[in-house]
């Protein structure tokens, strides 16, 4: 009797006194943070799968949605990854994985399959999501964008004497003729005309993800690195200084506090009405449908310009990682594949807007971005094809440096300080090359 | 006697004209005063006000770019749907739990303290006085990221998630608040005067007894001043939140607000500040209706020991 | 009386001096159990994790390795870390003097006016110091918005340019300090004034028929009187706005170009944002001369308090 009873005590005992210490009795139960999309309304369609899978599963699920807005995504990766506590699944945007790839589960399993269903990854995803020879975390749909020119077709016919609709059309092929023109000195041309028409481009030169991200692209078509693969500094070249003159003579013709935008910065820029072209995936103009229609039916867009070393347009690749302390790894992988589906992939996309572009080639066969309008045929030209490269700002550089140059955004402190902060280009240079070293802190 | 009192009959005679100068000096000054006190006041209430006013716009008014400090069309609408967010809800319940119950705490741990180091002088008492102050001068953007790392560490040998749960607050807050409500406490304490409690010692009183009879009922103004002083920081604390919390469902108002509302809408500065004002709220009503005891606390330093 | 109660003293202690040795050293014990939580608290939350953090700082990033002195050498070659100094300390400084002062001027004028309306006034001009920062610094936040600030609106609709408050890095560090005066002005304003209400009026009187003016009433009279007060909201002050986090961390987040970066908010980039949790305490510890030399000149201005009092 007093034996069962002592048994008893002990018992609860126990699980009163550590109610906080997850078992992995606690299977069922699964904690997700996402991304908060830009486009409004597309959460809820992620929700509405995540539910439906749960249901299915019988998992108790919890979802958070995380916004990347001050810096709150990057701080819940890199607390939990050090915490090892938090959620189970974190959405991981371009080097947020790979820079967290020691406490990231292995899920070739997942990817794997999905590469063999659904085809291949371009070759920026996978350099990313795979390290050291597996798979980190799996590609994800939600996210996942470009960053080029959006752009008001009614300010650039009138100030700049360009059809966007015409250089790159929504039914057809993209016009040769005006492509070929289409390069970074005519862009510079057509920023001075918007500039001194009272409309200025809005490229943002802050610390966030949109301006690093930009930045890159044009550092990378004059061919300037800052580190290369093999993880040397190779910021000191003259590729380098190219850009850098490039962007003195652009950064005349941007808003003076470009310097402090943060991501929300230039949608707000292109939706009030006030510029004629920022680089930004379709969250701006998504926006602008509800809240300002007039401006939205005349934005349009399209890729790069061409630079000397080609076509390189901003790439944010997102993906679904799961920790590795999770107490629910099974129940993870579950989610992360139905999430994959081609089902679930075309409901994620068509309520984004056609924000969202999906990793696997056989997944990108959608008609939505030739059909979403006003106006009709906006983001035809979204999706990348053609003779683009897709630049990942940051790239060739090994993870652990990447990560740092772009969340410490190295490249646009570089221009602000040549630009604004009137520094000389060597001390620029310099300047650089000794943050890039103290990255290479072990 | 004729002197003294032929010399104030002199002397108003003189000073009259000089009073009636000083009466005008004293206007002038009143006068300036106020201009003064008009213009600081325009510059306090300037951004609460602002608040109010954007939180009471739609985010179509506020992305129209009218005038910013007039509403055209008033909505309710922010303060629904916040009132009706079970995110924000939650923020507010986890301050409101995490606020109380450090109040609850710091007055525990305070008040027996600063009888002790105010009345019972044992070895060490001056040391620990100091001792105490000087932690106030350990701030907590020192401690937070060695706190962190003590907290994943336990994590990782007890098993006990002290991270991203919002009840650890209620560990660290007392360190915020402690020192000072006891500085105060002592102050308080200090001037009672010690017949009382030499009286109650012969009554044959123990010390338990002189505290709850004697020293909580007379220093009652202070004791509400720390209290309020407590709550007030333990509400506002923005720093330890947002490094030892992420879910969404542990964060508190200041943290909540500023990491969840500011999000990709780019327009939804309406509903910030809204949530901000209500943020604020709880603050600002205690120290509507307990403004002197709020005052007497801070000036405590200022006056008193 | 009093010999009635010192016999009977005497006579409950004059048997064996047992009872009163014991009322001493229970005396002891029920003092240190009530400050035990106290002791705790401090030791636990402050003390520990003070000087964990020393030892912290001297690990490698990936904390397995004990590297010395290698973090703060590391940061002293980084120019971001002198900057980081140089606004700290400017800011702090700055933003004092200008507490102190305003404070100070609005205590006279509260002061001034009929002790009947003062209690409203008081009661308006608290409000910025009453609201927790990070609400009203979102407030501050959204009035100095790039594209949508209503001061900016202002100033346009008078022909004059719009400031680009948050970009620019000189408007950027200006901003950042006027949140900080508009935050703690009225603390130091409700210090002063009650510090005021204590110099006693006859001097004031006194000084006016010996035909002082004004400033010669606040050099010789008012300031030497408020001289403790002064030094103690300085020096507190000086702590406080030091280690400011909440105001820079809202309003710029270090930016532009690290350029209104401070010690806490750099530590929380680098130490938790980036996943170097040595080099962020290494980072903070650099406040602690600074806090420690206030300290000193706090305790010394405070056990001077004591003797005079």
């Amino acid at each position: 009797m007093s034996f069962d009873r002592r048994r008893f005590l002990s018992a609860s005992a126990a699980a009163l006194a550590v109610p906080y210490v997850r078992t992995s009795h606690a299977a069922g139960s699964l904690a997700v943070g996402f991304w908060d999309h830009w486009v409004p309304g597309a959460n809820d369609m992620l929700t509405k799968l995540c539910n439906e899978w749960a249901a299915r599963e019988k998992v108790d699920l919890k979802i958070d949605y995380i916004t990347s807005q001050g810096n709150k995504l990057l701080l819940t990766v890199t607390s939990e990854a050090q915490a090892k506590s938090g959620h189970d699944i974190l959405s991981l945007p371009i080097w947020y994985g790979p820079g967290q790839m020691a406490s990231l589960e292995p899920v070739d399993d997942v990817v794997q399959p999905l590469i063999a269903q659904y085809g291949a990854v371009p070759a920026a995803v996978e350099y990313l999501g795979k390290q050291e020879g597996h798979w980190i975390a799996v590609p994800a749909t939600a996210g996942s964008q470009m960053k080029g020119p959006c752009a008001r077709i009614d300010l650039f016919k009138q100030h700049v004497d360009l059809d966007l609709t015409r250089m790159y059309p929504a039914g057809g092929p993209p016009d040769k003729g005006l492509t070929d023109k289409w390069s970074w000195d005519t862009f510079l041309l057509a920023a001075e005309k918007c500039f001194k028409a009272g409309f200025p481009f809005g490229i943002g030169m802050g610390q966030t993800a949109d301006s690093v991200d930009s930045a890159g692209a044009i550092f990378a078509a004059h061919g300037a690195y800052l580190v290369d693969a093999k993880g040397s500094i190779t910021v000191n070249s003259d590729a380098t200084r190219q850009a850098l003159e490039y962007c003195k003579k652009l950064v005349q013709f941007l808003p003076p506090d470009v310097f402090a935008w943060d991501d929300a910065s230039n949608n707000k820029w292109l939706i009030s009405g006030k510029g004629a072209l920022i680089m930004n995936p379709p969250s701006a103009w998504a926006v602008a449908k509800r809240d300002n229609p007039k401006v939205a039916d005349q934005l349009w867009t399209f890729p790069s310009p061409k630079g000397p070393k080609g076509r390189f347009n901003p790439g944010l690749p997102f993906f679904w990682g799961i920790w590795k302390f999770s107490k629910n790894k099974a129940a993870a992988r579950s989610l992360l594949a139905h999430l994959s589906q081609r089902a679930a992939v075309e409901q994620l996309v068509t309520a984004s807007g056609g924000f969202d572009i999906p990793s696997f080639s056989r997944l990108r066969e959608m008609k939505i971005w030739a059909e979403v309008s006003p106006p009709k045929g906006t983001l035809a030209n979204y999706p990348p094809r053609g003779d683009q490269i897709v630049n990942i700002s940051g790239a060739p550089a090994p993870a652990p440096i990447a990560t740092q140059m772009y969340t410490q955004a190295t490249i646009t402190k570089m221009i602000a300080k040549f630009t604004q902060g009137g520094e000389a280009m060597d001390k620029v240079i310099a300047w650089a090359s000794s943050e890039l070293e103290g990255f290479m802190r072990a | 006697m004729i002197v003294g009192t032929a010399v104030p009959a002199i002397a108003s005679g003189a000073r009259e004209p000089r009073k009636a100068s000083m009466r005008r000096d004293r206007r002038r000054a009143l006068v300036w005063s106020y201009v003064f006190l008009i213009i600081f006041v325009i510059f306090f209430l300037t951004p609460p006000l602002y608040m109010l006013i954007t939180s009471l716009k739609t985010s179509a008014e506020i992305s129209a770019a009218t005038n910013p400090w007039w509403v055209f069309n008033p909505t309710l609408q922010n303060y629904a749907e916040l009132l009706t967010s079970s995110t924000y809800l939650t923020f507010f319940r986890n301050s409101a739990v995490v606020a109380l119950l450090g109040v609850a705490i710091t007055m525990l741990v305070s008040i027996p303290a600063a009888f002790a180091l105010s009345r019972m002088k044992f070895w060490g008492s001056a040391a620990l006085a100091t001792g105490v102050f000087l932690t106030y001068l350990i701030p907590n953007t020192l401690l937070f990221i060695p706190l962190f790392r003590i907290f994943a560490f336990l994590h990782e040998t007890t098993g006990i998630e002290f991270l991203n749960h919002w009840w650890m607050l209620i560990i660290v807050h007392p360190m915020l608040t402690v020192p000072f409500c006891t500085w105060i406490m002592i102050g308080y304490f200090a001037s009672i005067p010690k017949e009382l409690d030499e009286a109650a010692l012969i009554d044959g009183a123990g010390y338990l007894q002189i505290l709850t009879n004697i020293f909580i009922p007379v220093a009652l103004p202070g004791i509400i001043a720390a209290m309020i002083f407590a709550f007030t920081v333990c509400w506002a604390d923005f720093l330890y939140p947002l490094a030892f919390t992420t879910s969404t469902d542990q964060l508190v108002l200041p943290v909540g607000i500023v990491t969840t509302l500011i999000k990709g809408d780019v327009f939804n500065w309406g509903q910030i500040m809204t949530g901000a004002l209500l943020g604020a709220a709880p603050p600002l009503i205690i120290y509507a209706f307990l403004m002197d005891y709020y005052i007497a606390g801070l000036t405590a330093g200022a006056t008193k020991g | 009386m009093n010999h009635a109660v010192a016999d009977g003293m005497r006579v409950s202690t004059g048997r064996n001096g047992s009872p009163l040795k014991k009322r001493l050293r229970r005396k002891s014990t029920i003092a240190f159990v009530m400050t035990l939580p106290l002791i705790l608290i401090i030791g636990s939350v402050v003390v520990y994790p003070a000087f964990y953090a020393f030892y912290l700082a001297t690990l490698n990033k990936s904390m397995e390795r004990f590297v010395g002195l290698a973090n703060f050498s590391f940061l002293f070659t980084r120019e971001t870390f002198w900057m980081v100094v140089k606004q700290s300390i400017i800011f702090a400084v700055s933003a004092v003097v200008f507490k102190a002062l305003i404070g100070f001027m609005i205590a006279h004028f509260v002061h001034n006016i009929p002790a009947r309306g003062q209690r409203k006034w008081r009661g308006m001009l608290l409000v910025p110091w009453v609201m927790p920062p990070a609400m009203s610094v979102l407030a501050w936040l959204w009035l100095f918005d790039p594209s949508y600030s209503a001061f900016n609106w202002l100033l346009q609709k008078v022909d004059m340019d719009a400031v680009p408050w948050l970009g620019n890095p000189y408007w950027a560090r200006f901003a950042i300090i006027l949140v900080n005066v508009w935050i703690g002005a009225p603390f130091f304003m409700i210090m002063y004034l009650a510090a005021l209400k204590s110099v006693p009026e006859q001097l004031y009187e006194a000084a006016a028929i010996d035909g002082a003016n004004w400033w010669q009433k606040m050099w010789f009279i008012t300031l030497p009187m408020m001289r403790n007060i002064i030094a103690i909201t300085v020096l507190f002050s000086l702590i406080v706005t030091f280690a400011n986090f909440d105001i820079v961390r809202i309003l710029t987040s270090g930016g532009p170009v690290d350029q209104t970066h401070v010690f806490a908010t750099w530590a929380f980039r680098i130490g938790i944002e980036s996943n170097d949790i040595p080099l962020g305490a290494c980072v903070s510890l650099f406040m602690f001369p600074i806090l420690a030399f206030a300290a000193i000149f706090i305790l010394r201005d405070i056990s001077r308090r004591g003797v005079e009092a």
